[in-house]
């Protein structure tokens, strides 16, 4: 079953006078489970896209489909719970809330809406996540007080905390060194073949790309590959 | 609650910051709050003092006519006063009935003028007790009829001692020039402490000169056990001494002189200024002016009123100053923090709950600045009550046994407080709505 879907889709930003085409009618679909990537060049729409899967952007023209439903159209209202409800996010800048400390960061989610997990349930869902970005230790310390690599994976916890089926990544790895880049990439690949979340990612980095098993490539706005070989689930190896 | 938690941790994020609008917020606060306890205090203390000075809280007198047309303040023995006082002798603590004369003073070669009581010492005992006596004794004053008490200053700058003899010269009250000797009989401590300073005599003695009956007098004072009843009480004396004509003529709405004299409205109806010059028209037997310590105090109240009226202007002055204050630092925080709005909404965080982050931490801004000026004016308070003033006596008066006292109003701390708070709301309520309305992809795609 496809969980999102893209018909069409043109995204123009107008500068002034001049008008760019950041998406020039782009159609894919990616399936639930998927651990997907879209790569291509500066430039290309990686996260034109990206914002538009993640519903806080909305196309020019063509449908974007979340889970069956339409975004169009919605309000703000709607598409943030819808987002509250179905998305997860990781930024290429980590964005922790800087007041909060780790533990507080991969709840906040959780407090935007209703939880349906009792403080028991919780607790234990949030240790375990601390745990399998292996922050156990950490769990009091403030973002200033975190490596980049630490931060990006309390990130991780932090979108997965409310059980979204989709999780979007704008360049994950895009601040880090590229063996901790590797190491956020392995850990989101573990996530989503432990929780079967869909994972979305864009990257510039090729080498990263072959753990995806769907890869959608850009160029200038346009699908120029999209391949879904690769084995399910065993990219690791 | 999520929102709470952040608005509050936000505060000490930029920890100069916050101390310094809340900094200004408590130095409003401080000057608002100390200027009404200081007023306060001041205005209970002249109270006091006034009580003290002219000896109770409601004042009667008489007046009526001579055979010429002349205007003279006595009270004669009277069946309807007495009647009076007893029925409320209950709300009553204590009274007098004096006469009252600012004659000269001559000794030798020396004169001096002083204001002198004429007191019935038998019948108010408690007079000779809190008389401090530091020369001569008060034993027997009552038994002979020119006895003096003199303040001490006073019987310094006439150079006289207690057992010789000092003539006084007053004015008769239909104005003739008399002469009298008395007897010193002792020195007392002088009460100017509570802005009083005066010599006692036997009244009868002093009515001899004053060309009055021994047993009239020409001011009754009144100590209420009760000040909240002060003007109930004052009511019921002036009503209760009202000569028939007089009430005949009150039916006509026309104005009570007193009350004219010392209201700026009565009834709604304005003063006339020209009412006060008019000729009286004489009238016959005595008439009765009663006064109570609030209608005195009534100028004295208005005077604080418009301090207090100057002190919020001030506040307010200050408040503006640091509203924009506020409103530019929350436009500075929304673009500090953009990334972080951005973030929270798309997680789905709902554009009113960012509204509200920043509008919670402009309210603890001023929570925190309120509490502070508060604190800061109790400790400032504190000191200055501490502060003895020296023994200037018009400063006195303002004063309780020397020193500064502050009378809070929770009323007007809690008031103030919330004026602060609805200040620091509508000063970031701009700020927080930008913020809640940036959409969130512009919000996360900022460079800052
Ligand atoms: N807010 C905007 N206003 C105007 N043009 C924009 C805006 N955002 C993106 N663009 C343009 O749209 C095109 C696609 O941008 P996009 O950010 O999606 O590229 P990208 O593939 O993510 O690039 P990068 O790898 O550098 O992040 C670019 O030409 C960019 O300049
Ligand atoms: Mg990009």
């Amino acid at each position: 079953m496809a969980i999102v879907e893209l018909e069409k889709v043109t995204r123009v930003y107008t500068l002034g006078k001049a008008e760019v085409h950041a998406l020039r009618g782009v159609t894919f679909a990616i399936e639930k489970g998927d651990f997907a990537t879209i790569i291509g060049p500066s430039g290309s729409g990686k996260s034109t896209i990206l914002n538009l899967i993640g519903c806080i952007d909305q196309p020019t023209e063509g449908k974007v489909i979340i889970n069956g439903k339409p975004t169009q159209g919605l309000t703000d209202k709607v598409l943030t719970t819808l987002r509250h409800e179905t998305l997860g996010f990781i930024f290429q800048s980590f964005n922790l809330i800087p007041v909060l400390n780790v533990y507080e960061n991969i709840e906040f989610p959780l407090l935007l809406g209703r939880n349906k997990m009792s403080k028991k349930e919780t607790k234990e869902w949030i240790e375990y996540l601390v745990e399998s970005v292996g922050l156990i230790e950490r769990l009091d310390h403030k973002s200033n007080e975190l490596s980049g690599g630490q931060r990006q994976r309390v990130a991780v916890a932090r979108a997965l905390v409310t059980r979204p089926e989709i999780v979007l990544a704008d360049e994950p790895t895009g601040n880090l060194d590229s063996k901790t880049g590797q190491s956020i990439i392995e850990l989101m690949k573990k996530m989503n073949a432990d929780l079967n979340t869909t994972f979305i990612f864009s990257t510039h980095d090729a080498t990263i790309m072959d753990i995806a098993d769907h890869v959608i490539r850009l160029l200038d706005g346009l699908v120029v590959e999209n391949s879904k070989n690769r084995v399910r689930a065993g990219g690791l190896s | 609650m999520i929102a709470l938690k952040i608005a509050f941790r936000n505060i000490s994020r930029q920890k100069k910051r916050s101390f310094l609008l809340a900094g200004a917020i408590a130095f409003g606060m401080l000057v608002i709050t100390l200027l009404n306890a200081l007023s306060g205090g001041v205005v209970e203390n002249i109270r006091v003092n006034f009580s003290h000075a002219l000896g109770g809280h409601i004042f009667i007198m008489g007046r009526e006519f001579s055979g010429e047309g002349r205007m003279i303040h006595k009270i004669r023995p009277d069946q309807r006063l007495d009647q009076l006082l007893d029925e409320n002798a209950a709300s009553i603590r204590g009274f007098s009935k004096r006469s009252q004369a600012v004659p000269s003073l001559i000794f030798g070669s020396k004169q001096t003028m002083h204001l002198l009581y004429g007191v019935d010492f038998e019948e108010e005992d408690q007079l000779l007790e809190s008389l401090a006596v530091t020369a001569g004794s008060l034993s027997g004053v009552s038994r002979e009829g020119n006895a003096l008490i003199l303040p001490k200053p006073v019987g310094e700058r006439l150079g006289v001692e207690p057992g010789e003899t000092v003539l006084v010269k007053l004015e008769t009250l239909s104005g003739q020039q008399n002469v009298g000797e008395f007897k010193v009989k002792a020195f007392i401590e002088d009460q100017e402490q509570f802005g009083l300073s005066a010599a006692y005599a036997n009244r009868s003695y002093l009515n001899d000169l004053l060309g009055i009956g021994s047993q009239e007098y020409q001011m009754l004072n009144m100590f209420v056990a009760d000040l909240s009843r002060l003007d109930d009480l004052t009511r019921v004396f002036r009503e209760g001494l009202k000569s028939p004509e007089e009430l005949e003529e009150s039916k006509f709405e026309e104005l009570e002189e007193e009350e004219a004299l010392l209201e700026v409205s009565v009834g709604g109806v304005p003063l006339d200024p020209m009412m006060g010059g008019e000729e009286i028209k004489p009238w016959e037997g005595t008439r009765y002016q009663v006064m109570s310590l609030n209608q005195i105090m009534e100028p004295v109240e208005l005077m604080v009123g418009v301090l207090n009226q100057v002190g919020l202007v001030i506040f307010l002055i200050l408040l503006s100053v640091t509203m924009v204050g506020i409103t530019n630092t929350f436009r500075m925080i929304m673009i500090e923090r953009i990334r972080e709005i951005g973030t929270m909404r798309a997680f789905g965080m709902q554009r009113r709950e960012i509204k509200r982050i920043f509008l919670l931490e402009a309210f603890f801004l001023g929570l925190l600045g309120s509490a502070g000026g508060i604190l800061l004016t109790a400790l400032l308070a504190f000191i200055l009550s501490k502060i003895r003033f020296g023994a200037d006596p018009a400063l006195q008066f303002f004063l309780r046994q020397g020193q500064i006292t502050f009378s809070f109003s929770a009323a007007s701390i809690l008031i103030n407080t919330a004026l602060v708070l609805v200040i620091s709301l509508i000063a970031a309520y701009w700020p927080a709505r930008a913020s809640a309305k940036l959409p969130p992809v512009e919000a996360l795609s900022s460079h800052t």
